[in-house]
């Protein structure tokens, strides 16, 4: 800590290296060998695959996983709790409930847009406004309450899921399964770039706050007794957290775990300071579900294994390995 | 001049159970107080709300001259550093970490500056935890603890020291030392307000009592002269009795 800003600098660095590595070699990892001749040929179909389904699929890992992860990373020190996921507060259930209405009722695409994603961010705009209405009721918000209404809200939620999926045909229970196990699909470079923006845009917010979410992540009256704006910081915790939680499931579903093992992994490997454990998460968040992605493409080639299985079938194991060495 | 800390009927009560009333005193620069009571007669909410932690449900509480609710948060904790009865970080901050939250208020700036850092190091020395800066806080013993919480107030360095029970989980000679440290806080022109059950170091340390009982402020005198009429200490148990050792220190025993 007494050399904080150097050793931040130099472990953020490494960081960047390997996200921009992960982002310039796994484009060309998948079921059919590119050849880098062909790919530059501009119009080409190694070229296409290369630019229209590798890179924006690739990028779409990157960001998806980084948000997430730095979502998990918000959540861990709003509820002080290493356990606690991006999917803790209600948000991204809300959000799940909205896809699987889209899909439900059959809606691919509503005024040019997937339907999963405007469904997604309306369900998890409607928990926030219901979650944000019960604080401003209690004229108070803290974590313990917003701990409360999420586990509310995922419960409610979880069952009108289940009741959706039940009632669904064949078809539209086979699509819901698949979208919630969540995968990354190649999406085009509008909606990535307006993505990649937000992302970009809402976790240099939160890693600007990063100093205040040491003192959270201690206490709130520690916090509070040390000068920090105790409510307003989480207010904005929980909107941002949701914010970037919400545009990742959108385009990806819910993927689980980067979330929960990237903090887990920077916290005991890097630091548990948050100035340094924010970037890194987002960093390495990224970088590993873009590598999870590009495994699923060849792991069972021709068939696709979902992301979000792979990352549950690293992330499972790593955690119990982690806890074993912390005990 | 204005005192350091004006308390000016202030009450605090939760809906239906009130938990004091009509508190007031004034406290200066230079001063170690102990805030003493029986269990649950408002010792840690006095010091909470003194600190901003609870609005008090009337009165005024000034710092510095200025009412309190007008000093913004982090001017406040420039001049209140607060320790609080317990706090157990779950998530893996080191000691060196938490000791450096302490200088939050004095920086806007991202990272510490020379000045935290040093400030840090400073009180991680006089509360004897240097040797374990490294070790992450959630393995250290409650004593242990308890004097890294120590350090982040010292490094606080505020003009108050509002101590709720600082020698808890603490041995003897770190009791010793605890004490030792906030009477040379208040000789170096600073105000310690400590809440303690233990008498003795109160009546061996500190030249004023405060005591809490029956949800309102009943002393407020001088350690001087609560040695002279013991009469105070029928508010914690009828069977203490003040006495002297044969060096001339007060002492406190029970029957």
């Amino acid at each position: 800590m007494t050399t904080v800003r150097s050793e931040a600098q130099k472990r953020v660095l490494v960081c960047v290296v390997v996200f921009c590595l992960a982002a310039l070699i796994l484009p060309w990892v998948g079921p059919g060998p590119l050849h880098v001749r062909d790919t530059l040929r501009f119009g080409s179909l190694d070229s296409y695959i290369f630019l229209q389904l590798r890179v924006t699929r690739t990028l779409l890992a990157l960001f998806a996983g980084g948000a997430l992860s730095l979502a998990g990373a918000l959540f861990q020190a709003m509820l002080r709790d290493a356990l606690a996921t991006p999917y803790t507060l209600g948000v991204s259930t809300g959000a799940s409930l909205g896809a699987v209405v889209m899909i439900s009722f059959g809606w691919s695409i509503v005024w040019g847009i997937p339907a999963t994603w405007i469904g997604a961010l309306a369900g998890a705009a409607v928990v926030l406004v219901m979650v944000m209405g019960v604080a401003a009721r209690q004229r108070r918000i803290s974590a313990f309450g917003l701990l409360l209404t999420g586990v509310a809200v995922n419960s409610v939620c979880g069952s009108l899921i289940l009741l959706l999926y039940s009632m669904a045909g064949v078809a539209h229970s086979f699509s819901i399964s698949r979208w919630l196990i969540g995968s990354v699909d190649a999406t085009g470079y509008g909606s990535l770039t307006l993505f990649a923006t937000i992302v970009i845009i809402v976790s240099a917010v939160v890693i600007a706050q990063a100093k205040h979410w040491n003192l959270m992540a201690v206490d709130e009256q520690w916090a509070a007794s040390r000068g920090v704006r105790v409510r307003s910081l989480l207010l904005e915790g929980y909107i941002f957290g949701s914010a970037l939680t919400a545009g990742a499931i959108a385009l990806t579903g819910p993927i689980g775990f980067v979330g929960l093992i990237v903090p887990h992994m920077v916290r005991g490997r890097i630091s548990s300071d948050h100035r340094i454990l924010m970037p890194c998460a987002f960093l390495l968040g990224g970088t590993l579900l873009s590598i999870c992605d590009a495994l699923g493409r060849v792991l069972l080639s021709p068939a696709e294994v979902p992301a979000g299985v792979i990352l549950a079938l690293l992330g499972g194991p790593y955690l119990i390995w982690l806890v074993r060495e912390r005990l | 001049m204005n005192a350091l800390l004006q308390l000016e009927n202030v009450s605090f009560s939760y809906p239906g159970r009130p938990v004091f009333g009509e508190v007031s005193f004034e406290a200066n620069a230079g001063e170690f107080i102990a805030l003493l009571g029986s269990n649950g007669a408002g010792k840690s909410t006095l010091l909470d709300t003194i600190t901003g932690l609870r609005e008090p449900t009337s009165g005024t509480i000034a710092i510095e001259g200025k009412p309190a609710s007008e000093w913004r948060p982090s001017e406040r904790a420039r001049r209140v550093a607060h320790l609080p009865q317990s706090v157990r970080p779950d998530l893996p901050f080191t000691v060196e970490q938490l000791v450096l939250m302490g200088r939050y208020p004095h920086g806007e700036a991202w990272f510490d500056s020379p000045a935290d850092i040093a400030a840090a190091h400073a009180a991680m020395q006089r509360t004897a935890c240097w040797e374990y800066r490294s070790r992450r806080v959630f393995t250290l013993s409650g004593g242990e603890r308890q004097r890294v919480l120590l350090a982040a107030c010292l490094a606080q360095n505020g003009s108050v020291c509002l101590m709720d029970e600082p020698s808890v989980f603490l041995d003897i000679e770190q009791q010793l030392r605890c004490f030792d440290l906030l009477a040379e806080e208040a000789r170096n022109g600073k105000l310690c307000i400590a809440v303690t059950h233990d008498l003795n170091l109160a009546l061996s340390y500190c030249s004023r009592l405060l005591v809490l009982a029956d949800h309102k402020l009943v002393v407020d005198c001088s350690t001087r002269s609560a040695r002279h009429d013991s009469g105070w200490l029928g508010f914690f148990s009828n069977r203490l009795q003040l006495g002297d050792t044969p060096n001339g220190k007060p002492w406190v025993w029970y029957r």
